[in-house]
C-alpha cells in the first residue's frame, strides 16, 4: 500500500503485545496442568464422562457412571409430596376434624402369622387405616425451608453487625494506629479461613443442636468475608469528597459517613445480597451437622434411604435459590 | 488576621515547595494566588487549614499560632472550595451544603442526616443565595452541571461562617463564561461577610478582574505582591515566563483577554 504519510525514522516501531515470557509462562501452566491432572485422575475423568455421553446417545455398549446416575435420578424420582402417616400412631386422632385436603384410607396389608394351634404359617389379612395428607411432606420441607431462610437472614444481619467495627479498623486509611489495623486484618482472615461447617460442628457442641450454631456459625465466616471486601471498598473510595470534609474538621466517623459510605454504598448492598444468597445456600448444609433447617431434614431421610424425600428436598432448596436470586437481581437494580 | 511567618516546606522527595514566605493578608481581603503548576499555591493554601504543615516557620490565623492543639477549632474557622468540587457525588445537593456544618453537630444526628433547623434553614437560604432553585435539594450532585456543583460546593463552604475562605482553583475544570460567574459569586459572598479569601488561579484576566491584591509565586518564592493594576503595569513574564532564553507557550495564553494582552504589549 502506498502512503501519503511522510516516511518516519527507525525509531518508530511497534511491537507485539506479547513477548517469548508470556509464551514460557503459557507452556509452564500447561505443563502443570498436565502434572496435576495426572495426579487427580483426570484422564480417566474424561474418558468415563465420553463413555456416559455415549451411552446415552447409543454410541457405547455400557457405562458404570450412566448406570449410577440413572440409579440415582429412579430413586430421587418422583419426589414425595404426600405424607402417609398410620392413624394408631397419632396420638389424640379427631376424625372429624382432618388437616386440610387430607382423607383417610384403608390399606390392607398381607402378613404371615403363626397359627398357635396348628403352628402353620397362615396368611392374614390386616386392614390399617392411614391418615393421607397430599400436600403433606411439601408442607412439612416447605416449614424446614423457611426456618433456613431465617437461618440465613439472622446470619446475614449479625455478620453485617459485626463486620462494620471489623471493616473500620481493617481499613488502613482510617485504623487508629498499626496495631488496630493488623488485629482486625488477622481477625478477618481468621474467620474467613475457618469454613462455616467446621465451626458449626464447634458450636453444636457448645449449644447444642439446632439454629444458634447454625446462626453463628454461618455469621462468622460471613463478617470475614464482607469486612474484607467492606476495608477494601473503604481504602479505594474516591479521596477528594474525605478530604473536604477534613479540611474543616469534620472528624473521621463523620467523614466516613458521609465521605465515604454514600460512595460504597452500592458495592456493600450487592456484598450483603451475594452474603444473604450464601447464607441461603450454606445454611442447608450446616443443617448436616445438626445446626438446624432444612440440612437436618435431609440428612435424616438421607441415612434413612429416603430418596423420594431426598429429592423433594433438592427441589425445593433449587426453586428457593433460583427465586432468590431473582429477588436480589431486582434488588440490585433498584438501588444503584 | 492570616499570616505568615517565614514559612517553608520541603516534601519528603526533596521537593522545595515554599521557601521562608512571609505574608500578612488583612481582614477581608480578596487575594488570589498566581503563578505556575507546581510554585507552591496549593500548598500555601493547604498549610492554612493544616492539611500540610509546614517544614519550618508559622501560620497564624486572628491571632493564634497554628499547632496540632488547636487544628480542630482553627479548621472550622476555615472554609475551603476544591478545584473538583470534592462534593459526594452520590449524596442530594442538601446533604452535601448540610455537610459542611458537621463539625458542629452531634454524631446521632449526622447519622440520622437530620440537622437542626436553624442548620437547615441556612443551608436553603445559601443555596438560594448561590443561585439554585428548591428542585435542586434532593437531586444528586452528580446530576448537576460542573458550574452547579461549584456553586454547591461554595454554599458548602460558607455553612461554617468562615473567617478565612481557602479556594484551590475554583473555576479550573470549569469554562470561561461560567468561571466568571463562579469568581463574581465568591467574591460578593465574601465580601457581604467580610470573609477574607485565598484563591489561588490559573487565569490572570480572572485575578485582575476580581482580586483586591494578587500575590504571585514562583518556585516557591514571592515574586509579585500587589494590587491588580500594579501587575498590568508590571506584566506577567515574572511569573510565567521559563528561565530558558526562548519562552515556551503557555497553555494560559488562550484564557487572557484582549484587553489583558493589550495592557501587557
Amino acid at each position: 500500500m502506498k502512503s501519503s504519510l511522510p516516511p518516519l525514522s527507525k525509531d518508530w516501531q511497534l511491537t507485539p503485545p506479547w513477548t517469548a515470557k508470556h509464551l514460557l509462562m503459557g507452556i509452564a501452566l500447561l505443563a502443570l496442568l498436565a502434572f496435576t491432572g495426572s495426579r487427580l485422575e483426570m484422564p480417566r475423568m474424561f474418558k468415563e464422562i465420553g463413555e456416559a455421553l455415549g451411552y446415552s446417545v447409543g454410541l457405547t455398549e455400557k457405562s458404570p457412571v450412566a448406570d449410577g446416575l440413572a440409579r440415582i435420578g429412579n430413586s430421587l424420582f418422583p419426589i414425595r409430596i404426600a405424607e402417609v402417616t398410620e392413624v394408631s400412631r397419632i396420638e389424640n386422632f379427631d376424625r372429624n376434624k382432618l388437616p386440610l385436603f387430607a382423607r383417610i384410607e384403608v390399606q390392607e396389608t398381607k402378613t404371615a402369622r403363626l397359627n398357635t394351634e396348628t403352628l402353620q404359617m397362615e396368611m392374614g389379612v390386616e386392614e390399617k387405616e392411614m391418615l393421607v395428607e397430599p400436600f403433606g411432606y411439601i408442607k412439612t420441607v416447605l416449614v424446614k425451608m423457611g426456618e433456613t431462610l431465617e437461618i440465613a437472614l439472622w446470619a446475614t444481619v449479625l455478620s453485617i453487625l459485626l463486620s462494620i467495627p471489623l471493616a473500620y479498623y481493617a481499613a488502613s486509611n482510617y485504623s487508629p494506629n498499626k496495631l488496630t489495623y493488623f488485629m482486625s486484618r488477622s481477625s478477618i482472615s481468621l474467620l474467613r479461613s475457618v469454613p462455616e461447617l467446621i465451626t458449626a460442628l464447634f458450636l453444636v457442641l457448645a449449644f447444642g443442636f439446632g439454629p444458634i450454631a447454625g446462626v453463628l456459625a454461618l455469621a462468622l465466616h460471613a463478617a470475614g468475608f464482607l469486612g474484607k471486601f467492606y476495608a477494601e471498598d473503604i481504602e479505594n473510595a474516591d479521596r477528594k469528597p474525605q478530604q473536604s470534609l477534613e479540611a474543616i474538621g469534620a472528624g473521621k466517623l463523620k467523614t466516613l459517613w458521609y465521605g465515604v459510605l454514600p460512595q460504597v454504598m452500592p458495592q456493600y448492598v450487592a456484598y450483603n445480597l451475594y452474603i444473604l444468597d450464601r447464607n441461603v445456600r450454606m445454611a442447608t448444609v450446616i443443617g448436616l451437622v445438626g445446626a438446624g433447617g432444612i440440612g437436618q431434614e435431609l440428612k435424616g431421610r438421607f441415612d434413612m434411604f429416603h430418596f423420594g424425600h431426598v429429592g423433594t428436598i433438592l427441589v425445593v432448596i433449587f426453586i428457593t435459590v433460583l427465586l432468590l436470586d431473582q429477588f436480589s437481581a431486582r434488588t440490585r437494580k433498584k438501588l444503584l | 488576621m492570616l499570616k505568615f511567618h517565614s514559612v517553608s516546606k520541603r516534601f519528603d522527595d526533596g521537593t522545595q515547595a515554599l521557601s521562608e514566605l512571609n505574608l500578612e493578608i488583612p481582614k477581608g481581603q480578596f487575594c488570589v494566588l498566581l503563578g505556575p503548576s507546581g510554585a507552591g499555591k496549593s500548598t500555601l493554601l493547604y498549610m492554612t487549614n493544616g492539611l500540610v504543615t509546614s517544614t519550618t516557620g508559622q501560620v497564624e490565623i486572628g491571632g493564634k499560632m497554628l499547632n496540632r492543639a488547636n487544628i480542630k477549632s482553627i479548621r472550622r474557622t476555615v472554609g475551603m472550595v476544591h478545584q473538583q468540587f470534592n462534593l459526594t457525588p452520590r449524596l442530594s445537593v442538601a446533604m452535601n451544603v448540610l455537610s459542611g456544618a458537621l463539625p458542629f453537630v452531634s454524631y446521632l444526628r449526622a447519622a440520622a442526616m437530620w440537622y437542626p433547623l436553624a442548620l437547615r434553614e441556612r443551608a436553603c437560604a445559601l443555596l438560594a443565595e448561590v443561585g439554585l432553585a428548591p428542585e435542586h435539594l434532593s437531586r444528586r450532585v452528580a446530576e448537576l452541571s460542573g458550574g452547579q456543583q461549584q456553586r454547591v460546593g461554595i454554599a458548602r463552604a460558607f455553612m461554617l461562617e468562615p473567617q478565612v475562605l481557602l479556594a484551590d482553583e475554583p473555576v479550573a475544570s470549569l469554562d470561561p463564561k461560567v468561571s466568571r460567574d463562579i469568581m463574581a459569586l465568591l467574591r460578593d459572598e465574601a465580601k457581604r461577610r467580610g470573609t477574607t479569601v485565598v484563591c489561588s488561579l490559573h487565569q490572570p484576566e480572572l485575578a485582575v478582574e476580581f482580586a483586591d491584591r494578587i500575590i504571585a509565586l514562583k518556585a516557591g518564592k514571592l515574586v509579585f505582591d500587589g494590587t491588580p493594576e500594579q501587575l498590568v503595569a508590571a506584566g506577567l513574564d515574572g511569573i510565567y515566563q521559563h528561565d530558558a532564553p526562548k519562552p515556551a507557550p503557555t497553555h494560559h495564553a488562550p484564557h487572557v483577554a484582549p484587553q489583558m494582552l493589550e495592557a501587557l504589549a
